[in-house]
């Protein structure tokens, strides 16, 4: 379910992007769960006409995706949407996708993806198109080199065919239940059952052959070969037959739609996470270390919340290590140590001589400390210490216990625990035991799975607040923004580079704390 | 009033009132390192006695060294009275770390110090390891119980100072039996005790106490958030 300021933040991108119309039926969405376009009619207001272009821009954009379900007993239902949540939020993230990219791919694979972005889904002759408008003197697009360039990005999965528009979601029967969840690459943990959303992305995704491939002019190319071929005696069925597939070779490749493939990049942004966070723990050698076991085994991943990694000897890590730059220093030695490095702290696994990432524990830490960091600065060190208790121990602690192990004076720490838990940071208890007196004690505890999203509504939260906080100062000053650069004298300098200053210090932040809300939702 | 001299004589004065002697049997004969609060022991004596009796009593049983006040660490209002031979036990005065009825902040910070020292001296260190290396370092005139140093390490784990770790009997962790309990030193990240300033925390609103009062276009809001205008004071 979404959280309040979840839903507030979604809805502001959305606004953003394609204005108050389009984010009203989103909105509407979000509160309300899937419609049919008759009900989102009635609970926006709105008229057919701009509700069904509404719906058209939140589809074409992969924001919404139209869904049928099967009734036991009679016709398909009327068609429905359902919002998709992640691919909002995936919007204010394009600039780390083409970072990403840029990293591992020429221009011309950047900007095709920047054409995907911009638009949402396009066909390959749409990107052809594309690139010949944006022509440069000396750097001519021929489609042949697009197409290798599509090629490219989609066997690395960072671009994929586009899902099935209207697919069947069929109801999941009571046998098939855990059968279902168990094979399901969109669960979260096995067992926590599918929200629609994840249903329907599952059930419009194409097949994992048909969605990673390209389809080309091969086979128009080849019926043109045959018919020139056998030009002396074409028989009429023959040349019926090798125009009809050329015909279809030709309608294919115009009418296949692609998009980014979100997943692609958030499954690297994962990677990268973990990279950096072993680095600020450890050292560069054991970042060298990882990053070498996630180059070696990232295509066998399935999902993008994988567990571990696939096991790898330390023969097969050395041999990845020393492929880059950075590792091509490292001996052996270096590379073992490094491993007991990462062994201690668990972020790998190590038995019968094979090492596994442990992806949950490295983001499970990195989680805990961006909790405890703001448990620090908000509330305090004595705080900062009985969070950490409570957080390890895991279990309910009577008040006094956490006062005498936490070395916090007695009278200070029911004060810290009432705010710590008045914000939501810590459960209560009461505990009243009956006796000679009656006595009653305090027992508190971190409950991970509320606290965490608790503590993720409050960065959609900042977010929205940041994406605020710069319309208003940037509308402050318009004007001025909008003065020719020779007429920014003196005092209008000055507040010229105050306005440049605050809007690179609130982008970059809002760049920031993104990378905490990857932590917390899409890792 | 009569300050007759009592003939058998456990207690060490032999100059009691009848009423100091009284009150000072309350208080010695409850349970002994627990002492007992000023108006239970009122309520104890047989016989009912004017308060500025009582009090001149105690005060005249202090001045003799024969009873002591102790502050109950759970409520400092309640003062307790004790015989002098006796420790207040751990629930009253708090323990070890406790001075006067507060944490002794000072020599906690000097026993986690030396803990910390100990350790980045060892690389890895057990829990005797620690103890004896302290000990052998004289920095303190009494000697710490294991269990005390057990507090202490636990609260330098708790500023993230320090990891637990578990040995497993090779390379830093060869001498130390696999499966004991060790301490390292965090290499990084922990910089001085201060934990790394995190994504959210780094903005206003990630470490803003009215957070929860804050709205878009509310009387707190981002628009009139004072946090910002300060963070946006170039």
């Amino acid at each position: 379910m979404l959280t309040e300021y979840g839903t507030k933040h979604a809805v502001h991108v959305i606004t953003n992007h394609f204005g108050d119309l389009v984010a009203k039926v989103c909105e509407c969405l979000l509160r309300k769960g899937p419609l049919t376009r008759q009900n989102v009619k009635r609970y926006t207001e709105l008229s057919d006409e701009q509700v069904k272009n509404a719906l058209l821009v939140l589809i074409q954009q992969n924001c919404v995706q139209a869904f049928t379900t099967e009734q036991p007993d009679g016709p398909k239902a009327n068609t429905q949407y359902v919002v998709l949540f992640d691919n909002i939020l995936h919007r204010v993230r394009f600039a780390k996708f083409l970072t990403i990219l840029s990293q591992e791919f020429d221009q011309q694979c950047v900007e095709l993806v920047q054409g995907l972005l911009e638009h949402g889904r396009l066909t390959l002759k749409q990107m052809f198109d594309r690139a010949k408008s944006s022509e440069k003197e000396g750097n001519l697009v021929d489609l042949d080199s697009l197409r290798e360039t599509l090629v490219k990005l989609v066997t690395a999965h960072y671009v994929e065919r586009c899902p099935a528009s209207e697919p069947l979601l069929m109801p999941i029967s009571e046998e098939e239940g855990p059968a279902r969840k168990k094979g399901s690459k969109s669960a979260k943990k096995i067992g926590e059952p599918e929200t629609i959303e994840q249903q329907v992305v599952e059930a419009a995704l194409p097949m994992e052959a048909m969605r990673f491939s390209v389809v080309t002019n091969v086979e128009s190319d080849v019926g043109e070969k045959e018919k020139n071929s056998n030009n002396v005696t074409p028989g009429e069925k023959r040349k019926h037959d090798v125009l009809e597939l050329d015909e279809c070779g030709v309608a294919d490749e115009q009418s296949v739609v692609y998009r980014a493939n979100f997943e692609g990049f958030i499954r690297r942004l994962r990677h990268k996470g973990c990279i950096d966070h072993v680095r600020a723990h450890l050292d560069d050698g054991a970042a060298n270390v990882l990053s070498a076991m996630l180059q070696a085994t990232s295509s066998a991943e399935k999902k993008v919340k994988t567990k571990n990694s696939v096991p790898l000897s330390l023969s097969s890590i050395y041999e990845e290590v020393i492929k880059s730059e950075a590792g091509r220093n490292m001996t052996l030695d270096h590379v073992r140590a490094s491993l007991v490095q990462l062994g201690e702290l668990s972020f790998v696994d190590a038995s019968s001589d094979s090492y596994s990432i442990d992806f949950e524990k490295i983001i499970e830490i990195a989680q805990n400390e961006e909790v405890e960091s703001v448990v620090s600065k908000r509330y305090g060190r004595d705080a900062y210490r009985i969070f950490r208790l409570l957080s390890k121990s895991g279990r309910l602690l009577e008040t006094d216990k956490i006062s005498d192990t936490t070395f916090v004076e007695k009278k200070d720490a029911p004060k810290i625990l009432y705010k710590l838990w008045k914000d939501g940071y810590l459960l209560m208890e009461k505990l009243v035991v009956t006796g000679a007196r009656q006595s009653q004690f305090l027992l508190w505890k971190v409950n991970r799975q509320i606290l965490w999203k608790h503590v993720l509504d409050e960065m959609f939260h900042a977010a929205l607040n940041l994406s605020l906080r710069v319309s208003y100062e940037l509308d402050r000053e318009k004007e001025l923004l909008n003065l020719p650069a020779d007429k920014r004298t003196g005092p209008l300098q000055d507040r010229y580079n105050r306005i440049r200053k605050v809007r690179i210090l609130l982008e970059s932040s809002q760049m920031k704390l993104d990378d905490a809300i990857l932590l917390f939702h899409d890792f | 009033m009569s300050k007759r001299k009592r003939p058998d004589s456990n207690a060490p004065s032999d100059s009691l009132t009848d009423h100091e002697r009284l009150i000072y049997d309350v208080i010695r004969s409850n349970k002994q390192d627990m002492g007992i609060w000023t108006r239970d022991m009122k309520r104890e004596l047989k016989v009912n006695l004017p308060d500025n009796i009582v009090t001149k009593s105690i005060k005249s049983l202090q001045n003799k060294s024969l009873i002591k006040e102790v502050v109950n660490i759970h409520n400092k209002g309640k003062k307790h009275l004790m015989a002098v031979e006796f420790e207040p036990s751990k629930d009253i005065s708090g323990g070890a770390w406790y001075s006067e009825g507060s944490l002794d902040t000072e020599f906690i910070k000097v026993v986690k110090s030396q803990c910390l020292k100990q350790i980045i001296k060892l690389k890895v260190a057990t829990l005797e390891g620690i103890s004896d290396s302290i000990k052998r370092s004289g920095a303190f005139k009494v000697d710490l119980t294991k269990q005390q140093i057990e507090e202490i390490v636990r609260a330098v784990v708790l500023d993230n100072q320090i990891m637990e770790v578990k040995s497993n009997g090779s390379g830093e962790f060869t001498n130390i039996p696999v499966g004991k309990v060790c301490y390292k030193n965090v290499s990084k990240g922990g910089g001085g005790g201060e934990p790394k300033t995190g994504s959210s925390a780094s903005v206003p609103c990630g470490v803003c106490p009215q957070i929860n009062f804050c709205t878009p276009d509310g009387v707190i809001s981002p628009k009139t958030c004072v946090y910002y205008t300060k963070w946006l004071d170039f």
